[in-house]
């Protein structure tokens, strides 16, 4: 895994995917009460993918995601996790996703290894695996002084460095982020997304939310959400020449570029 | 099966650190119990003795005579005068002077020997319940023993065969605490109580908790099934439930000397069932609460109120209104404390508390089909 490190931003020489899908959401529903946070969603993720959700807060993106993950039943449509649904084949899909929900979801009275072990028991990762294991995302993740320290008592950025370090220990072929980076400092966002990084250089599918834009840089693909609908679905480069082909501008950051779509959307929308 | 097992054992583990690392439940497992048992046992008695009583003999005779000396004999009053008038009680009464009044009419000597129910009049100042309640079962008690030694000893001098007289057969009471030790009586009580505030309070926040931390999310997600987690968090509180019981129970028979007079089984079985129950009670309150406060709240109304209220453990059960009655059966409480005190006191086997065993395996049985539907909804 040291070598994820030093081949990190390498990107041309990472796994590529088969051109299979990872994820494939047929108009996806997802209501509490009157509300629809998902609002008809239809999303094909291929596999090998770094793949970035982005969207304003309350676009539904976690709703979204934690339908994926099959912690939330969709009120509609249906999603396919490697040609599982996940309405009825949860148990198939469990096993092959790792999930990080945007609060700090790790015992707090637990120490950083406890943390570790005790999820890995869950997910039957092998006995004989799990110590090396342990050591390995200790490592990769810089926690490994911090091993015998109770999860409360770490900082923001290596809480969520923990919480992935928890969902990798069962060697997921997905990777359901949500947010991970929000709440982190500047330097901890960068180190986790240079991990990220390397696993998606591993071969590992990568879905992450994020409202940062210069995160969505980073992805190999990026869609927007908004009230709970997908907007567009492209590479940042295809989605910034676009955008300044329409707007005239010579260059647009991501930032601007997503401005720019969901005022189209609404207005889009307003006119409709 | 060897993965599901260990799952059950990686959520034990865990629930087993979770209790190491936090004093508050430590100490409210531990301790609490200890406080309990030394407040109950020492500091608040129930036992009465030396009750003021004063005399009215307007019979006079050796059967009138032998029978107030029984009164005079017993630890439970302490006469303080005898007196020539009726009046004179009210009086003693009104000064506080004396709780109980015992009077002997005339003719009842007379009446001993014609082998009629001879009347004694014992008048008790209500106003302290708890002593009066005593008063009167004591002075039934003392009366009715005294009743058959005076009969059969007119019987006995008469040559006359003692069986075959009506009025020599009624009223046979057996006196399982003859001393009404508080100690005997409360801590076959109390044990059942401390169990049940223990276990409900401490599984009725295990799941909420879980929601409230996020960490149920990451159990989602994972191949743990519900039955499995649901396993997994009250095994630690079966275990700690059993060694409290049998601390209880060691404590109460070495330190206290309460007697354990019947079959360890029959406890042992009713402690397996009663904890069962109690648990499933707590895991209702968990899979239905929506914040931990909540399930800390419902936790204490539903172990605390009905564990001291309406188990029979401080109150007698016959003895409050009926619609309290009827839902003191709608908790596990009230079916061990028959239990407990019928092994403990009465010397009772399995047999006896056999309607007490079955009520409590139905309880346990029902609340945990129950408490495993709550668990297992899905978000």
């Amino acid at each position: 895994m040291t070598s994820v490190l030093t081949r990190q931003g390498l990107r041309s020489e990472c796994v590529a995917g088969d051109g299979s899908l990872a994820i494939e959401t047929r108009s996806l529903v997802r209501s509490f009460g009157d509300l629809n946070a998902v609002d008809g969603a239809s999303l094909s993720i291929p596999r090998g993918s770094l793949f970035g959700l982005l969207g304003p807060d309350g676009a539904g993106k976690s709703t979204f995601i934690r339908m994926l993950a099959t912690v939330l039943a969709p009120s509609e449509g249906d999603a396919f996790v490697f040609g599982h649904s996940i309405s009825h084949e949860q148990n198939a899909i469990k096993p092959r996703i790792g999930y990080m929900s945007q609060a700090f979801s790790l015992y707090p009275d637990l120490t950083v290894r406890e943390n570790l072990d005790f999820f890995a028991e869950l997910r039957g990762v092998p006995r004989k695996e799990m110590d090396s294991r342990a050591k390995r995302f200790l490592e990769f993740s810089g926690l490994t002084e911090f091993a015998g320290r109770q999860a409360q008592h770490l900082s923001g950025g290596m809480k969520q460095k923990l919480a992935l370090a928890v969902t990798l220990m069962h060697d997921p072929d997905l990777l359901l982020l949500d947010e991970p980076t929000t709440g982190v400092d500047p330097v901890a966002r960068r180190e986790f997304w240079r991990i990220i990084a390397g696993l998606h250089c591993e071969g590992i599918t990568v879905l992450v939310a994020t409202p940062y834009m210069d995160e969505a840089e980073r992805c190999t693909e990026v869609a927007f959400m908004d009230n709970g609908r997908i907007l567009l679905h492209e590479t940042p480069g295809a989605l910034k020449k676009r955008v300044c082909a329409q707007t005239g501008e010579e260059r647009v950051c991501m930032e601007e570029a997503f401005a720019h779509v969901i005022a189209e959307a609404r207005s889009g929308e307003a006119n409709a | 099966m060897m993965s599901l097992l260990r799952r059950i054992a990686a959520v034990t583990r865990k629930e087993f650190i979770h209790i190491r690392r936090d004093p508050r439940m430590l100490a409210s497992i531990l301790v609490l119990p200890v406080i309990q048992l030394l407040l109950f046992s020492y500091a608040i008695s129930f036992d009465v003795t030396d009750v003021p009583t004063v005399i009215l003999d307007q019979d006079r005779s050796a059967e009138s005579r032998d029978y107030l000396a029984s009164f005079e004999h017993s630890e439970f009053f302490r006469v303080v005068d005898h007196i020539e008038s009726d009046v004179e009680a009210d009086r003693a009464f009104d000064t506080g002077s004396a709780k109980v009044a015992v009077i002997i009419r005339p003719g009842f000597a007379d009446a001993i020997a014609r082998g009629d129910k001879a009347d004694v009049a014992v008048l008790i100042d209500g106003s302290e319940p708890n002593s009066a309640q005593l008063g009167r079962a004591y002075a039934s008690a003392l009366s009715s023993t005294q009743d058959r030694q005076i009969l059969v000893g007119w019987a006995e001098s008469r040559g006359m065969d003692v069986t075959s007289m009506g009025s020599l057969s009624p009223q046979i009471r057996t006196w399982y605490n003859p001393d009404r030790r508080s100690a005997d009586f409360l801590i076959p009580g109390l044990m059942v109580v401390i169990i049940m505030i223990v276990t409900i309070q401490q599984t009725a926040v295990s799941l909420v908790k879980e929601r409230d931390q996020g960490t149920f999310e990451q159990l989602t997600v994972s191949p743990i099934r519900r039955g499995e987690l649901m396993v997994g968090k009250v095994l630690p509180w079966l275990i700690l439930a059993f060694v409290e019981t049998a601390v209880i129970v060691a404590v109460g028979v070495l330190l206290f000397g309460v007697p354990l007079r019947g079959s360890v089984l029959a406890l042992a079985l009713g402690s397996v069932l009663f904890v069962f129950s109690s648990l499933a009670i707590g895991l209702l309150i968990s899979a239905r609460a929506s914040s931990v406060e909540f399930a800390n709240m419902a936790g204490l109304l539903v172990s605390f109120l009905p564990g001291f209220m309406l188990s029979g453990f401080a109150f007698s059960l016959e003895s409050i209104p009926p619609a309290l009655q009827f839902i003191s059966y709608l908790f596990p409480g009230r079916y061990m404390v028959v239990i407990a005190r019928s092994v403990f006191l009465k010397g009772a086997d399995v047999a006896t508390v056999l309607p007490q065993l079955g009520a409590l395996l139905v309880y346990a049985l029902v609340s945990l089909t129950l408490a495993s539907f709550a668990y297992s909804r899905r978000l």
